[in-house]
């Protein structure tokens, strides 16, 4: 009697380790006609294991790649029935059976995987995409909204593709999205933002069931900014940083710090420049501190190391002073300011050349008139052409009391 | 007495008429505002994006995979391990190299238009479609809409002209070569049934981790809650 329990004992480890390397074995068949794209391999792991539903997907997915569409939905289909809870294979097939034209059939896969995974978002984003592509954007839009809700993260790409399909206007994507919260209402902000429509970034601000808290102000003016929205970026900014509606520059006697990101208004360092420029409290005209630069030898010809966007009226003329100091400057090519316009960088004015040599604060005035079509101007630091190269240049330049002001016609903004 | 309580069941009958017909008119009153959406959103023609290996690569900033709508005047980038297929339907498709940065224009006329920023791309073009592959400079290649046809093209970044014609971007690895293996060559000959050396070990040491896998086997990947 023991020794008929050890056989089958015995034998039923056996059958168990047998059963265990056959599904190992073709778990490992399959693995390596996934890697060489082996039709033979993946059929032999389907023979070890006929019942396993990944023997059958690794085979079609092998047969996707070699664009066999009809034998790979064959395959998933059978995998599907083996393991018909698996919303990801039900995805599969749905995918596959598009690839093959048969969008019913798809969407019937996709109606499935839904089923299985009903909270999940990427089954409603699949299906969504899938009625949309045929051409049934209401409900694609209804199953879309139900995975940005599910997963926040998908918002972005909803919003993306409402304004797509409404091929850009705002009141279609809105319906689209049929926004109900802030959060959706903030990445619409951001996605409009990024598109430089400052208006309607404006009206969906106002929209909004609580005011922008001032560092959300400032990353949107930035996107604004970015986008060439300017003069909307400027109000946003202005109102984040408490700044009077009458000031137009920045910081002009540089009292205040001087930022180094790209995307804001007040004065803006070349990253490349940082360690030439300097705030000074010994040389100054007027106030605490003036901007000092040293130059020790290269500057590149149309480079700038200081600028700032400045929100301007079109077709107005507007006075610019600033005051201006040498030590030991030496170079073929001096410093000037220039006055360009900020949507196309069309030349609208400059300075005369700065001193050279040593010469104590002297102010330099330039006027320019912006274009018809002008929302903001760039004043960049640069420098003459040279008639040599290389052109260096060495000294010391102290620069303060920028001021701006529209000339003509005198009325204030 | 029989007649008195055939009229009282009539007037009890007629009132409760009366009564139910009071309620459905409150209720009808009452109903809250249909929810339908005024605003009816376009129907057009959207192509679908297919990804190697179902790798995310970048649309309009944003990440996307397989099954991904891809809309007219879309930004497309691959990274460096990526390439991808545009299905245009009708119209034809356009499969994308590693290392693209493109912007995919179509309409429903049979015009498809890819303005390559940098990298490869193949655009087939189906008959009455007219295909263009483009650089930012000018158009590089059209296909004939009476005979449809294939524009192979790259433009590497740092590249002063685009290459035209010459199979490159099917070099690069742009179109149904996108699917072939990576690792293939640890595949190469030895070991059991050619498997390689590495496989023939693993083998033996699947067989042992084997008999414990149908216990992590999971019927539904998702599972109920998120």
């Amino acid at each position: 009697m023991r020794i008929a329990l050890t056989i089958l004992g015995i034998a039923l480890c056996l059958f168990l380790i047998q059963g265990s390397a056959r599904f190992g074995f073709s778990r490992l068949l399959s693995r390596y006609a996934l890697a060489t794209n082996s039709i033979p391999a993946a059929d032999e792991a389907l023979r070890l294991t006929p019942s396993d539903p990944e023997a059958h997907r690794s085979k079609a997915t092998i047969l996707n790649r070699l664009q066999a569409s009809a034998d790979a939905a064959h395959s998933l289909e059978t995998a599907t029935t083996l393991r018909f809870r698996d919303d990801y294979l039900w995805i599969e097939l749905a995918n596959t059976r598009e690839e093959l034209g048969d969008t019913d059939g798809a969407l019937a896969a996709l109606d499935q995987a839904v089923r299985w995974a009903p909270h999940y978002a990427h089954t409603h984003w699949q299906r969504g995409n899938l009625l949309l592509r045929m051409r049934r954007p209401q409900e694609a839009f209804s199953e879309l909204r139900q995975a940005a809700t599910a997963n926040p993260s998908y918002i972005p790409s909803l919003v993306d593709l409402a304004w797509g399909i409404s091929g850009g206007n705002i009141k279609t994507t809105e319906a689209a999205l049929e926004v109900k919260d802030d959060v959706t209402r903030l990445a619409l902000i951001r996605f409009l933002a990024r598109k430089g429509r400052g208006r309607e970034v404006v009206d969906q601000i106002r929209s909004l069931s609580s005011p922008l808290p001032a560092d959300k102000q400032n990353e949107i003016a930035g996107l604004l900014f970015a986008g060439k929205a300017y003069r909307e970026a400027f109000d946003l900014w202005r109102a984040s940083n408490n700044i009077p509606s009458a000031q137009l520059l920045m910081n002009g006697g540089f009292e205040d710090p001087i930022a180094f990101n790209d995307n804001a208004f007040g004065w803006i360092i070349a990253a490349d420049q940082k360690n030439r420029v300097a705030i000074d409290v010994s040389e100054k005209l007027r106030g605490a501190r003036s901007l000092q630069i040293t130059f020790d030898g290269p500057w590149a010809p149309g480079t700038s190391p200081l600028n700032q966007t400045i929100v301007v009226d079109y077709g107005k003329t507007y006075h610019l002073s600033f005051a201006v100091r040498t030590k030991d400057l030496v170079t073929g090519g001096p410093p000037i300011l220039v006055v360009n316009d900020a949507n196309n960088n069309q030349l609208l004015g400059q300075s005369e050349n700065f001193p050279t040599v040593t010469t104590p604060w002297q102010t330099l005035n330039l006027n320019f008139t912006t274009l018809t079509t002008s929302e903001a101007v760039i004043i960049r630091l640069q420098r003459s052409n040279c008639d040599s190269s290389p052109c260096p240049i060495f000294g010391t330049l102290w620069l303060d009391e920028f001021h701006i002001e529209q000339t003509e016609p005198t009325t204030k903004r | 007495m029989n007649q008195k309580r055939r009229n009282g069941s009539r007037v009890i009958a007629v009132l409760l008429l009366f009564a139910i017909a009071q309620i459905g008119l409150q209720v009808g009153f009452a109903e809250p505002n249909t929810t339908t959406n005024p605003t009816a959103l376009p129907q057009q023609f959207v192509a679908r994006l297919t990804t190697r290996n179902n790798q995310p690569i970048t649309v309009n900033g944003l990440s996307a995979t397989t099954g991904a709508s891809i809309l007219t005047g879309a930004t497309i980038e691959t990274g460096a391990d990526q390439s991808a297929t545009v299905n245009l339907g009708p119209l034809g498709q356009l499969d994308i190299a590693p290392n693209t940065k493109l912007v995919l224009t179509y309409d429903e006329q049979g015009n498809v238009k890819a303005v390559i920023v940098y990298g490869c791309a193949i655009l087939t073009a189906k008959k009455k479609t007219t295909g263009e592959v483009a650089t930012e400079q000018g158009t590089a290649g059209k296909t004939d809409p009476a005979a449809g046809g294939v524009l192979d093209i790259c433009f590497p970044q740092g590249a002063t002209a685009p290459t035209v014609g010459q199979g490159a971007a099917a070099s690069a690895g742009a179109g149904a070569g996108g699917g072939a293996p990576a690792g293939a060559a640890a595949a190469g000959g030895g070991g059991l049934f050619g498997l390689g050396t590495p496989a023939t070990i693993a083998i033996f040491s699947g067989i042992g981790a084997a008999a414990l896998t149908p216990l992590a086997f999971q019927d539904n990947p998702s599972g109920a809650i998120p």
